[in-house]
């Protein structure tokens, strides 16, 4: 298991938590919380060991283009690229939209 | 617009499927994601956690019925028990139980999506498995317990006996229940015994139609949620079961004694003695074993003729030895379990918790309770505990060994609920499943201090097969998580034990040992007759208090308070 850190500047605070995703195989786990910190604040917990420079490009990349300070947590069991990006939108949808539920 | 497209159940997320059960709007989990409530013991051994430890346990309505949704995330480690998990799950269930109790009704929905015991937390697993065992059979008196088997994983190991525990259980044709998975089978027995890659088998064996045919499910339901949720309603509306299934000892007795062992057993053989069995009556079994003509092979055996001292075994089966003495004044019953070479089912001829074992213990049991009814005294029930594990085989699995294991809890729970004092003497093996029904619902466990008292949930190969190391890399994880350990000083660090005594000859008992074990049982009957019926003791013992059991803890008093 690897623990990864990655900070980005921002300035937009998040709504409400957001929780999407389960630590199962090719999938992972997002909990974002709200911040005043201006920063988003990830950790990074992956069983797939050795990942380290292509996770900085995903999370760098998605936190270009969103702009959001919020503590966030992932647990990951094995995602591939598109899958966390596609849960890291996510979450941010879920954690802009109070009060947004699910089916 | 018309929907005439399923909503499926079965592919909903663990957390969607305790929302999408209760009525729109009234879902409101507990100990949710944002607690930080995850597993202590996975990221010490490289294994990332999950936030809600792959349990969500959700309150709300369902069509107006207040109801405690527990829904396990199979995808997350196979949906498999640890103290967290457990925990959250054997809390909810007390919790309705205390609710009940005190007149507020709230019916109990249980969705089944586990392999049993997470193997990386091992005996947490199973201490929480056997206090959920506990919860529901106290729970059954009030309100139906109803039990949902969607499929994906299904429900194995232990929480297969839980299942088979439920008032009420639903199941999909894809829901599988069982006590041992295919490929633990084959590890243990062989590949002729089962392959674990036949899925034509594995489905006519432990699939949800097979096992409503075969009497071990209720109802079968399509995957569709509406279906689920009127399976549901029909069965809070049945109301509390009065005979479930793991105490109907009788038919279950006769169903195991019209099996021809000397055939082959197909699925639908035994879904026409199922139906049989309603007629059968039973009582070519009325036979009773002299256990001084049956050779002694095991330490459980020694030491049952030891502690019953002459007294007479009125056990019916070979390997099930039952007899009644008086100790330091007390009146007792000693069950001991132990090897038959010439019994029908091969797989439990050498002390194994097979069929057999499972309904006759529960026989023993009920037959006590019935004849102590009225008596101010009830009797102590002690279980002599030296099991190598329970049966692995084709025909156990067909025959539902679950629902014999269920049988035994059920039967060992409800005497200490009824008054009995239950203790646990444990000279040799405890292991696994053979554990949780013969031992694990006793008030006291009280243990010898000997090399060959092991405590686990599964054979090094098995466990090592299933979690993907070697049996190196197994035994090194051992020595960092005391939960995983085999050896009773390990298990005694959990804070279960009510005594471990040192200095005994486990092997070669005499009579001086005797005496030790009399008083140590005497003390512990005592101690019983003045506290609660629970297994609450597990959780306030020092060992527990001092880390032992910390998260076990923290969780139902989170529970407690997010509970309104």
């Amino acid at each position: 298991m690897e623990k990864l850190s990655f900070r980005f500047p921002a300035t937009q605070t998040l709504e409400s938590n957001a929780h999407v995703g389960v630590v199962g195989s090719g999938d992972l786990e997002i909990l974002m919380e709200p911040s005043e910190q201006g920063y988003a604040d990830v950790t990074v917990r992956t069983g797939t060991t050795g990942f380290n420079q292509i996770w900085k490009t995903v999370l760098e990349r998605f936190f270009s283009n969103n702009d959001v300070s919020a503590i966030i947590k992932i647990n990951d069991f094995g995602a591939t690229p598109g899958v966390v990006s596609l849960r890291l939108s996510q979450a941010l949808e879920v954690g802009r939209n109070a009060g947004y539920a699910k089916k | 617009m018309l929907d005439t497209l399923k909503n499926s159940f079965v592919e909903c997320t663990g957390r969607e499927r305790a929302r999408v059960l209760l009525d729109k709007g009234t879902f409101r989990e507990l100990l949710g994601p944002f607690e930080g409530l995850e597993s202590p013991h996975l990221e010490p051994q490289g294994i990332v956690p999950q936030s809600d430890d792959g349990v969500v346990i959700g309150k709300g309505e369902l069509n107006g019925n207040p109801a405690v949704v527990i829904s396990i995330e199979g995808s997350f480690q196979g949906g498999g028990i640890g103290e967290v998990s457990g925990a959250k799950i054997a809390g909810a269930l007390e919790m309705a139980f205390e609710k009940n109790k005190s007149g507020n009704i709230i019916y109990p929905i249980f969705i089944f999506d586990t392999g049993g015991v997470r193997l990386q937390e091992a005996n947490y697993g199973l201490l929480s498995i056997a206090e959920m065992s506990a919860a529901i059979v106290a729970l059954r008196e009030y309100v139906p317990v109803i039990g949902v088997i969607p499929g994906k994983i299904g429900a194995f190991g232990g929480m297969s006996i839980n299942a088979g525990l439920c008032s009420t259980l639903i199941i999909t044709r894809e829901g599988r229940l069982g006590l041992n998975g295919p490929e633990v089978i084959e590890q243990e027995a062989g590949i002729m015994e089962f392959d674990s890659t036949d899925r034509k088998r594995i489905w006519n064996t432990i699939g949800g139609r097979q096992r409503v045919a075969a009497g071990f499910a209720d109802i079968e339901v399509e995957d569709d949620i509406s279906s689920f949720r009127e399976a549901i309603l029909s069965a809070i509306q049945q109301g509390a079961v009065e005979r479930p299934r793991s105490s109907q000892v009788e038919r279950y007795l006769s169903f195991i004694g019209s099996v021809n062992t000397s055939e082959v057993l197909t699925p639908q053989k035994v879904q026409d003695l199922w139906a049989e069995s309603n007629r059968y009556n039973s009582d070519e079994s009325s036979k009773v074993t002299d256990s001084s003509v049956i050779k002694i092979k095991s330490r459980g055996h020694r030491w049952f003729n030891l502690l019953t001292a002459g007294s007479k075994n009125i056990g019916v089966a070979p390997s099930v030895l039952c007899s009644d003495a008086i100790i330091g004044g007390k009146p007792v019953r000693f069950l001991a379990v132990v090897p038959d070479e010439s019994s029908r089912f091969p797989r439990a001829r050498s002390g194994e918790f097979g069929l057999e074992q499972g309904w006759m213990i529960a026989k023993h049991i009920r037959d006590a309770i019935e004849d102590d009814r009225i008596n101010e005294e009830k009797r102590a029930i002690i279980a002599i505990v030296d099991v190598p594990s329970q049966a692995y085989g084709y025909r156990e699995e067909l025959l539902g060994i679950h629902q014999a294991c269920a049988a035994a809890v059920d039967a060992y729970a409800s005497a200490r609920l009824a008054g009995h004092p239950v203790i646990a003497f444990i000279p040799g093996k405890a292991i696994s499943g053979a554990f949780l029904s013969h031992g694990m619902q006793a008030s006291r466990l009280i243990a010898l201090d000997d090399d060959g008292v092991n405590v686990h949930v599964m054979s090094k190969q098995s466990a090592a097969r299933i979690t993907q190391r070697t049996i190196e890399e197994l035994e090194e994880a051992t020595k960092k998580v005391p939960s995983m350990a085999y050896d009773v000083r390990s298990f005694e660090k959990l804070g279960a034990l009510h005594e471990l005594i040192s200095g005994i000859k486990a092997d070669e008992p005499a009579g001086a040992d005797r005496d030790v074990i009399y008083k140590s049982l005497i003390t512990a009957v005592e101690d019983i007759q003045n506290s609660p019926r629970d297994l609450s003791r597990r959780l306030t013992s020092n060992f527990a208090k001092e880390g032992g059991r910390s998260a076990s803890i923290i969780v139902r008093r989170k529970l407690a308070e997010q509970w309104y």
